[in-house]
């Protein structure tokens, strides 16, 4: 989105050959380089960069763990990860050469020392690979890692780079728990690294589709005069998915749906279609706009949670077929737990634009459909003529699929051939599948080249993160009081959650979109 | 040319007047199984006997990755007879996306003698409304250029290798334009040869520190395979043109030498060998080589830098080869204005 990030244009022979903001050469050190991330997404996302020669022309890749290993093991068992989990297939040329700019460094994270060493080995890596004192750092750890990484990184002065370099740290989310967490990690971060070198990751902002909401919105004149409060009915927001738990009940146990999917990805969705036009397409441009929505939401406060929130837990069903147990009969979860699954909200976007729009969230597991979509619901045309209260025609709808399948789609009302008068809806139907051959690139491989390049716009900024957290905190205040304490719905895995959720839309005279 | 030897079905032959009910037809027998996709309107024309079939093999490598409905058009205006027919295909393919088929039709007209002239009329009437128009033209251009032709076209595809008198092509482009008051914008298919190269070597020098080197360049050497020196002069023209060289003087065809904007001396050797398209560049600047050559296995390119007889640390970057589904599918991933093409091929129209 930035072209203005690094450097822009002073290279004369990139002229026409990049929109992009271009990635500096730089050393990627990945703390966690053990871990699932790393071995899933980020070494397959940069093996895939290489392989598409998007990298920039000298970079090395540091993994930073705790257990023995040499450079050999470490590049084998990333091998093997890439050869399983990357979007194309390895090419023994490519990573062949890829493989000899990655690099293993064994430490504990609180050890001084091994940062001591860290810091010898960059300078080596620059000497030797031309990297330019240029340090990418990415926290693949759990928070409870973040502090004793930040301040060793700090005593050892790699926060900050030699004149003309830079340093940046990219940190995985969850980005706190509550309010107040958030504020702590965030001071964590920021005792080390300034604002500008922060880059919070939210990997649903790095797809195709979702990046594509800015330029729906504001490369088509059509659709600006009509977004608002005078065309809209209420938006809706579904991300839904058959799987459960899947390993992560440690996890997910102290975080449930509202922490793990809402505060960030939802609202982050939320805040790109409800956004006013920015200034400019730079970083700040976009986040000062998309910051102002979540400081608009109507904080959903006592006995407002009961009335506008529904949460629930998936019990045992059945999904495509196959029986699955309830969210308590799996693995490491407690019998007794109240962590929920599902949660639906109806929220309030307290602006001009939004005012009357309510806009409904749907977050939940083992749902019978996996998808993630936006949709806005325009108002019915006025009752007369052809929507006369016995023809009473649907609402128009746009719909934007963030995942699979991947596009955008208009309801709209057309006759049905014949000699009486009978009025359908019908869809216009755009698939990125359809009509692009080439697959859309990872998310990590986008936002990673975005980090290596200096363009922030599709991280999130403190105050969007401290803002959606102050959004989300009074819910989970109503949920962990000890008094008037909303229910928590049980719902068969493979339904669409509990009929709650299903009302909580029904008494504002609406309907969930079916996926 | 594609690898595959399978012959390829121009489809049903169908009466030009009839060609939309025809088309409604065929895809009414395959809904359900069927998606039919269309981003532009791709139109091909060539007066080389048999580049129906050729041309109906490369629209179904390359509609796999770029939907359109395309028009392929084998013309011999030489004949004496009129000749007109026409036949309607759709080329499948399952989406990466699902299973479902999606498919892109084919129109093919073979047009012979005086009629050949109606080939704006026939392109035309066939077009899906509301999308952008390529015209791909194969080989040299006539003299003169239907105006009625260029008032629609959206992108002119053509590749430059195959015109003799470049600079006289150009002109024939440029007077096509002005008639048809059209902003067409110019693709050049031996320009597209050069993307991957291009990109190669800008990377060199995207970091701050390295653009001292763009005052510092005193030579440059190029290879390149017979019958690809055109390719060749256009890429010094790109690196003239935007790095503000002045051509001073061509020692003999195969020496290039220029002055850069402080005064200082730029010379180009271009030498012919065995290998891709333009093989190698090196470029050297105070004692430093930027050093970008087709790797062994050909579809990668080996970056270095580093001064002579240093031991260097190569990168693989993806390369483009000559075949035209692949430089069709670049050029058609790219869009956007070809100004920079223009200055380098300002450069080639003086010079070749």
């Amino acid at each position: 989105m930035n072209r203005a990030a690094d450097h822009p244009q002073t290279n004369p022979l990139r002229e026409g050959l990049s929109t992009r903001a271009v990635p500096q050469p730089c050393v990627v050190v990945i703390f966690g380089a053990t871990g699932d991330l790393t071995h899933r997404k980020l070494v397959p996302a940069l093996y895939n960069l290489a392989a598409d020669g998007e990298l920039p022309p000298a970079l090395a890749v540091v993994g930073f763990a705790r257990r023995p290993k040499t450079n050999e093991e470490f590049r084998r068992e990333l091998e093997e990860a890439t050869r399983k989990f990357s979007r194309q297939p390895v090419r023994d040329e490519i990573w062949n050469t890829f493989a000899q700019s990655i690099f293993y460094h064994q430490s504990e994270f609180a050890d001084l020392e091994g940062y001591q060493t860290l810091a010898l080995s960059l300078q080596k890596i620059d000497k030797e690979r031309g990297t330019r004192g240029n340090r990418l750092f990415y926290l693949a750890v759990a928070p409870d890692q973040f502090e004793p990484i930040l301040k060793n990184l700090k005593s050892v002065g790699l926060n900050h780079a030699p004149e003309g370099s830079w340093a940046r740290v990219i940190v995985e989310k969850p980005f706190g728990t509550d309010l107040a967490s958030a504020r702590a990690l965030n001071r964590i971060v920021n005792n080390s690294f300034s604002e500008e070198q922060t880059y919070r990751i939210d990997h649903f902002l790095g797809k195709e589709t979702a990046q594509n909401i800015l330029v729906l919105r504001f490369a088509n004149a059509i659709f600006e005069p009509l977004w608002n409060t005078r065309y809209i009915d209420h938006l809706q927001i579904t991300a839904a998915e058959t799987l459960g738990v899947e390993g992560r009940a440690g996890y997910y146990e102290g975080s449930g749906a509202l922490r793990d999917m809402v505060q960030n990805h939802l609202l982050q969705l939320l805040c790109l279609i409800g956004m006013e036009p920015p200034t400019d397409l730079g970083a700040d441009s976009i986040r000062h706009e998309k910051v102002k929505v979540v400081r608009s939401l109507r904080h959903i406060v006592g006995p407002d949670v009961a009335a506008n929130v529904v949460r629930g837990q998936y019990d045992a069903g059945a999904i495509n077929g196959k029986t699955v147990v309830g969210y308590r009969e799996e693995k490491n979860v407690d019998p007794k737990s109240m962590t929920e699954t599902f949660v639906a909200l109806r929220i309030n976007v307290d602006n001009w634009r939004w005012a009357d729009v309510p806009v409904y969230l749907r977050v939940g597991k083992r749902l019978p459909k996996s998808g993630t979509e936006m949709s806005v619901h325009f108002k019915k045309a006025p009752p007369v003529l052809f929507n006369k209260e016995s023809v009473a025609l649907d609402q128009n709808v746009l719909v934007v699929r963030i995942q699979p399948d991947e596009g955008i789609s208009l309801r709209m009302q057309a006759k049905i051939p014949g000699t009486s008068l009978r009025i359908e809806p019908v869809k216009m139907d755009f698939h990125y599948g359809t009509s692009f051959g080439k697959a859309s690139p990872e998310a990590y491989e986008r936002l990673l080249l975005d980090a290596m390049s200096g363009d922030a716009t599709l991280f999130a900024r403190r105050d969007e993160v401290e803002e959606a957290w102050a959004f989300i905190d009074p819910i989970e205040e109503a949920w962990h009081a000890i008094k008037n304490v909303p229910p928590l719905y049980l719902y068969p895995a493979g339904s669409w959650g509990p009929e709650e959720a299903d009302a909580l839309l029904a008494r504002d005279g609406r309907t969930w979109r079916r996926l | 040319m594609p690898t595959a030897t399978e012959t390829y079905s121009l489809g049903l032959q169908v009466e030009i007047g009839k060609i939309d009910t025809e088309l409604k037809k065929l895809w009414q027998q395959s809904e359900g199984a069927m998606t039919r996709a269309s981003l532009i309107n791709l139109a091909v024309y060539s007066e080389v006997p048999g580049s129906l079939a050729q041309n109906t093999q490369l629209i179904a490598e390359l509609t796999q990755n770029h939907a359109c409905r395309a028009i392929v058009i084998g013309a011999d205006p030489t004949a004496k007879e009129n000749r007109v027919e026409a036949w309607i295909s759709a080329h499948c393919h399952v989406g990466h996306a699902g299973s479902k088929q999606i498919c892109s039709e084919q129109l093919s007209f073979l047009l012979e003698g005086p009629c050949t002239s109606l080939l704006p009329n026939i392109v035309f009437s066939q077009l899906d409304s509301d999308l952008p128009f390529y015209l791909w033209w194969q080989g040299a251009l006539h003299d003169p250029m239907d105006p009625q032709l260029w008032a629609w076209v959206d992108r002119f595809i053509y590749d430059s290798r195959d015109w003799d008198d470049f600079d006289a092509q150009m002109r024939l482009v440029e007077t096509a334009q002005e008639e048809a008051r059209q902003r067409i914008v110019l693709c050049d298919l031996n320009w597209t040869r050069l993307d991957k190269i291009r990109l190669a070597v800008a990377q060199f020098f995207d970091h701050p520190a390295s653009h001292h080197h763009f005052a510092e360049i005193e030579s440059a050497q190029i290879y390149f395979a017979p019958g690809f020196r055109s390719t060749a002069l256009l890429l010094a023209g790109w690196l003239a043109a935007q790095l503000g060289w002045r051509a001073e003087k061509a020692t003999g065809s195969e020496r290039l030498q220029f002055a850069n904007s402080q005064g200082g001396k730029v010379d180009i050797a271009l030498t012919e060998r065995a290998g891709e398209a333009v093989d190698e560049i090196v470029l050297s600047s105070d004692g430093v080589e930027f050093a970008v050559r087709h790797a062994a296995c050909g579809d990668l390119l080996e970056v270095s830098r580093g001064k002579p007889n240093e031991t260097r640390l190569p990168q693989l970057m993806p390369a483009l080869g000559n075949d035209p589904v692949q430089l069709m599918s670049q050029e058609l991933l790219r869009g956007g204005p070809h100004r920079v093409y223009l200055r380098a091929a300002n450069y080639l129209r003086h010079s070749s």
